[in-house]
């Protein structure tokens, strides 16, 4: 099998095989951008204190100078030293990389353990066309390879090589699918920089600024003032002078909140278009590829019986707007993965509509109804039990506070229990569950919607969940497991739990089917 | 082992097998003793820490403190028994179940629970005892699929010799060959 393989190898690989081989020197950047971005997370607590002491700074500039340029030196020759010890080997079946100065690390992989290539193209590779090849395999993180400069020819052929290697390895039924794999690839999704900044405006990422600002609001406040002041207008007299009307103060508020707001939907926007610029989704065979980035260049592969399942996810922005996020989940085995949405294995198509969704969703399991199938409403008792429990916490607390006599927090514990109770109602609302022969499809949300479809012998697990409550009023909840993480659809009939649970585990064990 | 007598062969003919309805085995009784001994003993050395911090001679404690500590001991013991009587009750409705296809978890008093894990889908499985464990001859099973750390299928308090069958009946099984 070997030597059938070796002949097919193309010329453009036979200089990387077989032998150790230093990278291209433009590997240098790279490892000097990697010791400045971890050097620079570890000390960013540090930028308060120096816009602090930014004064005494300023003083000695000459020492900083110096400082600064020793730093440099320092990167520089950590970087070319580590460009020196850093060594790689592609033979016939596996892939061997030497690298570390002092703590060396030696990665020994068989291409039979590779999960999954992918290719990272940071910018300043761009103009020499090279690319990080990343091997990842199925177990943990640490495992994983990166050949951190390869020509992009000679990735591609790599790739090919080692996916030829695989399906040779395994069974026939693979190697069919390897040879749909040299198909053309066809093109499924792009996106334009227009749905780029509709992604950038609805993802809610503004909020969360705002939200993790909260706290500083009145320090920021303050800062502002003195700024202000520091012109010459005094803003106490302004506010305190009654030759402005009130709509003025108003007026300027408003006009400074909705700057504020469009500053960070503008950030936001930025944001969407660098990580998602010229976005592609295509497919050859059973695979799809995402590529993605403006800066950095991203790509992922997932094979289509990988794929877990389909989410549909609309914030309130989304659904005003009639857009989808569309995710194909598929395997979740180390947690630090679903952290970002270009890192790891999860292909997001943003803000898709949602005709394109269904299609894009099709194209993976023809057979599902996710946007035709109707869902049932779960019980009503939902709402009752989560308005118990907030007016247990709630209006409880504000009673035992107003004992001590503080009445105008009860006021507000009261206040928010009010408040509290229509999201318990939309909650109630968003939940929704249905099955049919082959997926199960879960509806919920809370202003925004998400809609899930997984395929049933995909599952890994089921639990069935009953509290004191529940029991009475015979209802219950469900859990399914999946590679891509847990399910759950709460308060629903007991009867109905039951079927499902028994349905579920039926279809598993007696189609054998494979989960990947 | 009496537990392979266990059928689901309805599966065959569509009258699905009910998840619910399966005969739960309880975990072994020395479990129970053990989780108890260990829930007393640790409101005891609280107990008796609060104590020695009162009495020791080196400082005093402040005196809203000192009154505080009767009532403090009176509730930290109280809530101990409460505790370990619900953990008996608690650790006897415990069990669990075997069928052809898949293993099951109850547990549960007021928030009852039935996990079950299809054979097919395990991916390896490890026997667990710690030091207390191993003085008394227990073991935990512990069934890992691809659901992740988070779903791990566990199975405590069991006999270690029916462990270490069960943990062979689920390697031996047909269902674990055709998941390679």
């Amino acid at each position: 099998m070997n030597n059938e393989q070796t002949s097919s190898i193309d010329t453009t690989t036979e200089e990387y095989r077989d032998k150790w081989l230093k990278l291209s020197p433009v590997a240098i950047i790279y490892f000097a951008i990697q010791f400045i971005k971890n050097t620079a997370s570890n000390f960013v607590y540090l930028i308060p204190a120096l816009v602090v002491g930014y004064q005494k700074l300023a003083d000695n500039i000459v020492s900083i100078l110096i400082g600064v340029a020793g730093i440099l030196v320092f990167i520089a020759v950590s970087a070319l030293v580590k460009f020196y010890f850093y060594q790689y080997r592609i033979t016939g079946q596996r892939a061997q990389i030497h690298s570390g100065v002092f703590q060396k690390k030696h990665i020994d992989l068989p291409f039979e353990r590779i999960q999954n290539i992918r290719f990272e193209q940071p910018i300043y590779y761009r103009f020499t066309d090279h690319v990080c090849m990343l091997l990842d395999t199925a177990g943990s993180s640490k495992a994983e390879a990166k050949i951190i400069a390869l020509p992009k020819s000679v990735a591609e052929t790599l790739k090919q090589e080692i996916l030829l290697f695989k399906s040779h390895t395994s069974d026939t039924e693979s190697q069919t699918e390897t040879e749909q794999q040299h198909d053309q690839e066809t093109v499924l999704n792009t996106r334009s920089v227009r749905d780029l900044v509709i992604h950038g405006l609805a993802s809610n990422r503004i909020w969360i600024v705002l939200g993790a600002l909260a706290p500083f609001f009145n320090a920021i406040s303050e800062q502002v003032i003195e700024g202000i002041e520091s012109f010459g207008v005094d803003v106490e007299a302004l506010m305190s002078s009654t030759q402005y009307a009130m709509w003025q103060y108003i007026l300027v508020i408003a006009s400074a909140t909705f700057i504020i707001v469009a500053l960070l939907a503008l950030i936001s926007v930025i944001g969407s278009v660098i990580t998602f610029y010229d976005f592609r989704l295509t497919r050859s065979g059973d695979r799809y590829i995402r590529r993605n980035g403006l800066f950095t260049r991203h790509e992922v592969a997932m094979r289509l019986r990988r794929l877990q399942m389909i989410v549909y996810q609309q914030n309130w922005l989304d659904r005003l707007l009639q857009r989808v996020n569309l995710k194909f989940e598929q395997l979740n085995s180390s947690v630090e993965r679903h952290s970002a949405s270009t890192a790891g294995g999860k292909i997001m198509v943003p803000s898709v509509t949602l005709s394109e969704a269904e299609e894009l969703a099709r194209d993976a399991w023809p057979e599902h109804q996710i946007g035709s199938i109707k869902f049932h409403p779960i019980s009503k008792r939902l709402m009752v039990r989560n308005a118990l429990v907030s007016f247990w916490l709630l209006v409880g607390s504000a009673i035992v506070i107003s004992y001590f006599g503080h009445y105008q927090l009860s006021a507000a514990l009261i206040a928010l229990f009010l408040t509290s109770l229509p999201f318990i109602a939309l909650r109630w609302k968003r939940w929704g569950y249905a099955s049919d022969d082959q997926f199960i499809y879960i509806r919920k949300g809370l202003i925004g919607v998400s809609y899930r479809c997984f395929p049933i012998h995909k599952v890994q697990q089921t639990s069935f969940y009953q509290s004191w409550f529940m029991r009475r009023f015979k209802l219950c909840s469900v859990g399914f497991v999946l590679a891509c993480g847990g399910q759950s659809i709460p308060f629903i009939k007991e009867t109905t739990g039951d079927a499902l649970i028994d349905n579920t585990l039926y279809r598993v064990e007696a189609l054998k089917k494979s989960w990947m | 082992m009496s537990t392979h007598s266990f059928s689901n062969e309805t599966i065959e003919n569509h009258d699905l097998a009910k998840a619910r309805e399966q005969h739960f085995l309880p975990l072994s009784p020395a479990y129970v003793k053990v989780n108890l001994l260990c829930r007393l003993l640790i409101c005891l050395i609280i107990l008796v820490a609060l104590v020695a911090v009162n009495w020791q001679p080196w400082f005093e404690l402040p005196s809203p403190m000192q009154n505080a500590i009767p009532g403090l001991l009176i509730a930290i013991a109280s809530l101990g028994f409460l505790l370990s009587v619900y953990g008996i009750i608690g650790d006897k409705v415990k069990g669990y179940a075997l069928r052809e296809h898949d293993l099951s978890y109850k547990s549960g008093v007021i928030f009852k629970s039935i996990i079950s894990q299809p054979i097919l889908r395990i991916q390896h499985v490890e026997l667990k005892h710690g030091p207390i464990d191993r003085h008394v001859g227990l073991a935990s099973l512990e069934v890992f699929s691809a659901g992740g750390a988070m779903h791990t299928f566990a199975i405590p308090g069991l006999p270690e010799e029916k462990a270490r069958e069960l943990r062979q009946y689920i390697l031996e099984h047909g269902d674990i060959a055709a998941n390679e």
